[in-house]
């Protein structure tokens, strides 16, 4: 099966979702539930005398964001089953409580690889994730498989 | 935990294995936490109900313990990039063993690049990546 679609889909920001400030007990929660102990993560006290001056969020606090539609309505369909491929992150500005982040999300790419199995389909969705002054926190870039 | 130079790594150096039984309790707190609390991480019929073997660790999870496998490492360490490939579920109940190493530094921005992974007793892995990380540098 060829690979056809409206190529113009690409890059074309489908959502937009604000999220309510983050709060240091999110954060807390989130670092502790991964069995962190990095004090910058945890402990407010010790990490207002550290390099950033307060608490931040570990670097894949991001991945819990979720955008209110996480594909556009008209993403073409390849195939049957769609899996969860994997997740890469790209990590500017650290998140600290009181941030109010806001997501955008395109589809970056859509490719095909054949294998053993027959030929898979990768969505990747890119999520760009910025703070309320306007600076970059995360590029979050989902591959969805299908087939 | 202890905090180190970026001169005093090499190549081939190996971060701190994290061994731990992985429990479903532990999988619910995280999906609780990371506001992903839906059947196929929280219970096994509802996994089942989705045609999975039994209730799974969210991909994200997997992500973040690889993360926190660096955090442990050197807790100065700032990943500026990490990715990972979920290659099969992350079935909890069982042990788990997350490992890395060093594949290459970056003299020019003091970074090191980074080969992480979870795999199961067996040795298979679930989930692989790379991270890339910057590490303090002697003044």
């Amino acid at each position: 099966m060829a690979l056809e679609f409206d190529r113009s889909i690409i890059g074309q920001v489908f959502d937009e979702t604000s999220f309510p400030a983050v709060t240091t007990e999110e954060i807390v929660d989130y670092a502790l539930s991964l069995g962190e102990t990095n004090p910058l993560y945890i402990d407010e006290a010790a990490a207002a005398t550290g390099p950033y001056g307060g608490l931040i969020a570990p670097p894949t606090f991001v991945s819990k964001l979720r955008a209110q539609k996480f594909t556009p309505e008209h993403l073409p369909k390849f195939g049957k089953f769609g899996f969860d491929g994997g997740r890469d992150l790209e990590l500017y500005t650290p998140v600290r409580p009181g941030d109010e982040l806001v997501m955008l999300s395109t589809i970056h790419d859509i490719y095909e690889k054949t294998g053993r199995t027959g030929s898979m389909y990768f969505i990747v969705i890119r999520n760009e994730v910025r703070n309320q002054k306007g600076e970059k926190v995360a590029v979050i870039d989902h591959r969805i498989m299908q087939r | 935990m202890n905090t180190f130079y970026f001169e005093e790594i090499e190549e081939g150096d190996e971060l701190p294995a994290i061994d731990f039984f992985l429990s479903k309790d532990g999988v619910r707190q995280f999906a609780k936490t990371a506001g992903m609390y839906f059947p196929r991480f929280t219970d096994d019929e509802g996994a089942r109900a989705e045609g999975l073997p039994g209730m799974i660790a969210p991909g994200v999870m997997s992500l973040g313990l690889l993360a926190r496998m660096i955090s442990d490492w050197n807790p100065a360490a700032v990943v500026k990039r990490i990715g990972t490939t979920f290659r099969s579920p992350v079935l909890p109940d069982r042990n788990v063993h997350l490992r890395g190493a060093v594949t290459q530094k970056n003299d020019e921005d003091h970074t090191a690049e980074c080969d992480i992974w979870m795999e199961n007793d067996d040795g298979e892995r679930w989930v692989i990546g790379t991270a890339t990380v910057v590490l303090p540098v002697k003044a």
